[in-house]
């Protein structure tokens, strides 16, 4: 392979930024979820691109099991905002701003 | 122009473009189209990178598990539901992209800095490490050296999986004559009495 | 018997300590206790004199050990019971006259519900005054000192439920404490430049190693305390307030003891004030200045104590004069003649009170001599005697005095002292008229005091009568001036200035005449005296404030007082209250900024992580 590793870690890393980004700038509770995942698969990008740069599995190792509690986090924190949409009928971050001291 | 090289250069902008294009969603059922797009390019990157077992866990888990449950409670939520655009934090817009654009410049100092831009891999990856294939190399390491973290997630996994069942049943409140409450679990999603 | 002179402080002191705690118990038996001790005291004194005088001149003078008192790294000081003719003459003026004073206090305190209380203090002052008069150096008699300046203070306030007591007992404790400072620093002084406390070091070969100015220093900073307790100007304004004490507590400590403590604290420390230049020159000029001052105020003066108080000034003022002359040992004849008839003169106007129920003002009594005939007598014998009619006691003390001031050459100081001395009659003849002769002017019956509280008052007037001539005749040179030879020398008499006979002459005429004027403008009805003040109000408003003194000293006080007060106010609202209360208000404010924080957005917690994490991303990136 040709491409330089850097490569891919600048893509992770962009990707990375977007998706911090959107966690901060988004207000319905799924998309910043999603820029979660986003900035979850960019890290997982990032330690497979470094498994091959040092030659040997564990990146890809962690990368899995990355990828196995992102699971299981998806799943629990689907369900909690399945209750607070219950609860306020909005979907919207900014409603759920009862701590405010 | 080797193959990975084209590779690359075709999926790293349609990764990185489709990133931004989730973020400027108004509607959610989109903004997770977008996404999806955005983990194909992610699983081909795997693949150029000798990752093939991840480049279909990839595909199976993220694009065709987790991400067909974000569009299961997107519909369970109200598809046509669409967030304002109005910031009603001052100043919250641009600080947070002033913020992710300077944290996307300190990890390009840090990898040229950490990695080097030039540095290329070394070649001998598919036969040194890859040996007998990816799933079998995979799992010489995974059911060895971290086998006892598996166990773990996969206790995680259960884990998860009760506590979502809890989340997700809702308390009946049963009303009997004599004026007094008792609750009932039920796992329906039934109206609240 | 010297060896025992210990005794004589310590009766009344048990008394003092048994009345207080048994008082009540004790009822009536109280006040005879208290005055049996004193008698006792007065009993053991002659008994120590009889001791003394069997002893040769020189050796009269003796010093009893009774303890280590402060024993403390380099400084070292005994409770000394010193037995000498001047701790001796001021002895037994104290115990007799407060003998006879307390006896007349079981009378006329009878019916006080703090009976028993009042003769433990009138017990107490005693044990003082005995302290400071027999006190072997310094300390001891400043222990004294302080003590009696205490008594006076439980005494004036006896009567502590009237404002007015109250107020004068502050104000006398104020005003002496001012004198007392500065005697204090005298001590110290002494001690410093002298190396002991004691009188015999300090007073012996000591005091001939003082330099000029510290010798002055010295001497000016106890004649300060002196000019405190013995009210001589400027420090006297407590003097007239103290008035509002019981009238014993007038006659004892106002009249008799306290206030003549000051002059023997001089008297005593004589060496120290003659190493001085200007000492006694000081001493001098305020003798003369309070005895006009404290004269003419007298005359201007409606309540009898008050005047009474004034001519005490004025008489003591009298006894500086002869201090400054170095005449000690006139004046010390005058402060026993003085103890004498002004106690009689004080008692008696108690007895006046105690008729008219309470009423002190001259304006309201008069020809009193039909219904109060022995008091009549007794006081014109005690005004008499003050004015200086021979053969009277006063005779012979005042008219030495003046003379002497002739005699030594300073004819302007006898001019003025004859004119006090003038002046002095005046006064006393003035209450005695008012009070006693004319027309009566009081609507109710007055009754005569009974014999129990006129029989002490008749020895006091024997007192007032005959001690002059006992202890004064200066033909042969005076017993008492000779007794007092080891301690105050002998004054060479002057050989200037006019004969003496002339200046007796002189002198009685004075009193005579001032004692007719008296009569004539008081008594004999001639003379429109109630309209004075309408038609002279600014005379008489000099003259009965005492030229406005305590007007000025309020002034004095007050101003500079109320200006700092006001300072310290603002300092203390604006910078003090200013900074706690900026202090709040800036929790305030920052608690009011720090919920902000807290908007309840998770966007902008989520943005503070961001921060948070890319601060530290560059900190790690700098590091490596």
């Amino acid at each position: 392979m040709r491409t330089p590793i850097s490569y891919f870690l600048i893509v992770s890393a962009m990707l990375f930024a977007i998706g911090t980004v959107g966690v901060l700038v988004r207000k319905n509770a799924l998309i910043i979820f999603m820029s979660v995942e986003l900035q979850l698969n960019a890290v997982n990008l990032a330690l497979v691109s470094f498994s091959r740069m040092h030659g040997n599995l564990d990146g890809q190792v962690l990368a899995f099991f990355s990828m196995v509690v992102a699971a299981a986090e998806v799943v629990v924190g689907l369900a909690i905002i399945v209750n607070v949409y219950r609860r306020r009928q909005s979907a919207s971050v900014d409603d759920v701003s009862v701590l405010r001291g | 122009m080797p193959l990975d090289n084209v590779v690359f250069w075709v999926f790293a902008p349609v990764s990185v473009g489709s990133a931004i294009a989730m973020l400027f969603q108004r509607n959610a059922v989109h903004a997770a189209l977008f996404l999806i797009v955005n983990f194909f390019t992610i699983s081909v990157f795997y693949l150029v990178l000798g990752a093939s077992f991840l480049f279909a866990v990839q595909i199976i888990v993220y694009a065709g598990a987790i991400m067909v449950l974000f569009l299961f409670v997107i519909m369970l939520l109200g598809v046509d539901r669409e967030e304002t655009l109005v910031e009603r934090l001052k100043g919250h817009r641009v600080l947070a992209i002033t913020l992710g654009a300077g944290v996307a410049l300190e990890l390009f100092f840090a990898i040229r800095a950490g990695v080097g831009f030039a540095t290329k891999a070394p070649p001998s990856f598919d036969e040194a490490v890859n040996s007998g294939g990816n799933v079998v190399a995979l799992s010489r390491v995974l059911f060895r050296d971290y086998f006892f973290p598996f166990e773990v997630t996969s206790v995680l996994l259960i884990v998860a999986a009760v506590a979502v069942m809890v989340l997700a049943s809702r308390p009946r409140r049963v009303f009997t004559r004599a004026g007094s409450e008792t609750t009932s679990e039920d796992t329906t999603s039934e109206e609240t009495t | 018997m010297i060896d025992q002179a210990w005794l004589i402080p310590t009766l009344p002191l048990a008394g003092a300590a048994v009345n207080l705690f048994l008082g009540r118990r004790l009822g009536k038996w109280a006040g005879w206790l208290s005055t049996i001790l004193v008698a006792a005291g007065f009993g053991l004194g002659v008994l120590v004199l009889a001791d003394l005088l069997s002893l040769p001149g020189e050796e009269r003078v003796h010093a009893v050990r009774l303890f280590e008192w402060i024993g403390s790294g380099g400084f070292a000081l005994d409770a000394t019971v010193r037995v000498d003719p001047l701790s001796m003459t001021m002895t037994l003026v104290v115990t007799g006259v407060g003998a006879l004073i307390h006896w007349y206090a079981v009378g006329y305190m009878e019916h006080d519900p703090r009976y028993g209380r009042f003769f433990a203090y009138f017990n107490l002052f005693v044990f003082f005054m005995l302290m400071l008069v027999l006190a072997d150096n310094y300390l001891v008699l400043y222990l004294g000192w302080e003590g009696v300046g205490l008594c006076s203070y439980l005494l004036i306030g006896f009567w502590y439920e009237r404002p007015a007591a109250a107020s004068a007992a502050k104000k006398a404790f104020v005003t002496t404490r001012i004198g007392d400072a500065a005697m204090m620093l005298g001590v110290v002084l002494i001690w410093v430049h002298a190396g002991s406390l004691d009188f015999d070091a300090v007073l012996g070969e000591g005091a001939g190693g003082l330099s000029q100015g510290v010798a002055t220093a010295i001497s000016l900073l106890l004649l300060a305390g002196a000019v405190g307790k013995s009210a001589q100007v400027p420090l006297h304004v407590w003097l007239p307030d103290a008035m509002e004490g019981p009238t014993p507590v007038s006659a004892l400590i106002h009249a008799a003891t306290m206030v003549t403590a000051g002059v023997y604290l001089v008297v005593r420390s004589h060496v120290l004030f003659e190493a001085s230049e200007v000492a006694l020159a000081v001493v001098l000029v305020i003798g003369l200045v309070s005895a006009i001052y404290a004269a003419l105020a007298s005359i201007g003066q409606w309540d009898i104590k008050r005047a009474l108080a004034y001519s005490t000034m004025s008489q003591i003022g009298f006894m500086f004069f002869a201090v400054g002359m170095r005449f000690y040992a006139g004046a010390m004849l005058l402060l026993v003649c003085h103890a004498f008839y002004k106690a009689l003169l004080f008692l008696t106007s108690g007895n006046v009170l105690h008729g008219l129920d309470d009423e002190t003002d001259l304006r309201r009594m008069g020809g009193l001599r039909g219904q109060m005939p022995i008091s009549a007598t007794l006081f014109a014998i005690g005004a008499l005697s003050l004015a200086g009619i021979p053969p009277l006691a006063g005779f012979f003390a005042k008219d030495h005095i003046v003379s002497v001031a002739s005699q030594s050459g300073r004819d302007l100081a006898w001019v003025l002292a004859s004119v006090g001395a003038f002046l002095s009659a005046l006064y006393i003849a003035r209450p005695l008229f008012l009070a006693f002769f004319g027309a009566g002017r009081n609507p109710g019956r007055a009754h005569e005091a009974p014999w129990r509280m006129n029989a002490p008052l008749a020895l006091l007037a024997s007192g007032a009568v005959a001690a002059g001539g006992v202890l004064g005749l200066s033909a042969e040179g005076g017993r008492l001036e000779r007794f007092l030879e080891p301690v105050g020398g002998v004054l060479e008499p002057g050989h200037g200035g006019l004969p003496e006979a002339t200046l007796i002459a002189v002198s009685v005429m004075l009193a005579v005449l001032a004692v007719a004027v008296a009569w004539w403008i008081w008594a004999s009805g001639r003379v429109d005296w109630e309209a004075f003040p309408q038609r002279q109000p600014e005379l008489a408003g000099w003259l009965a404030s005492a030229f406005y003194v305590n007007a000025l000293y309020s002034w004095l006080v007050q101003v500079p007082g109320k200006g700092f007060g006001r300072a310290l106010t603002a300092v203390d609202d604006r910078v003090i209250d200013g900074a706690v209360n900026e202090v709040a208000e800036d929790v305030g404010r920052a608690s009011r900024l720090a919920p902000l924080i807290q908007s309840g957005f998770v966007r902008s917690y989520a943005l503070a992580f961001l921060l948070g994490a890319a601060a530290l991303l560059l900190f790690l990136g700098l590091r490596f």
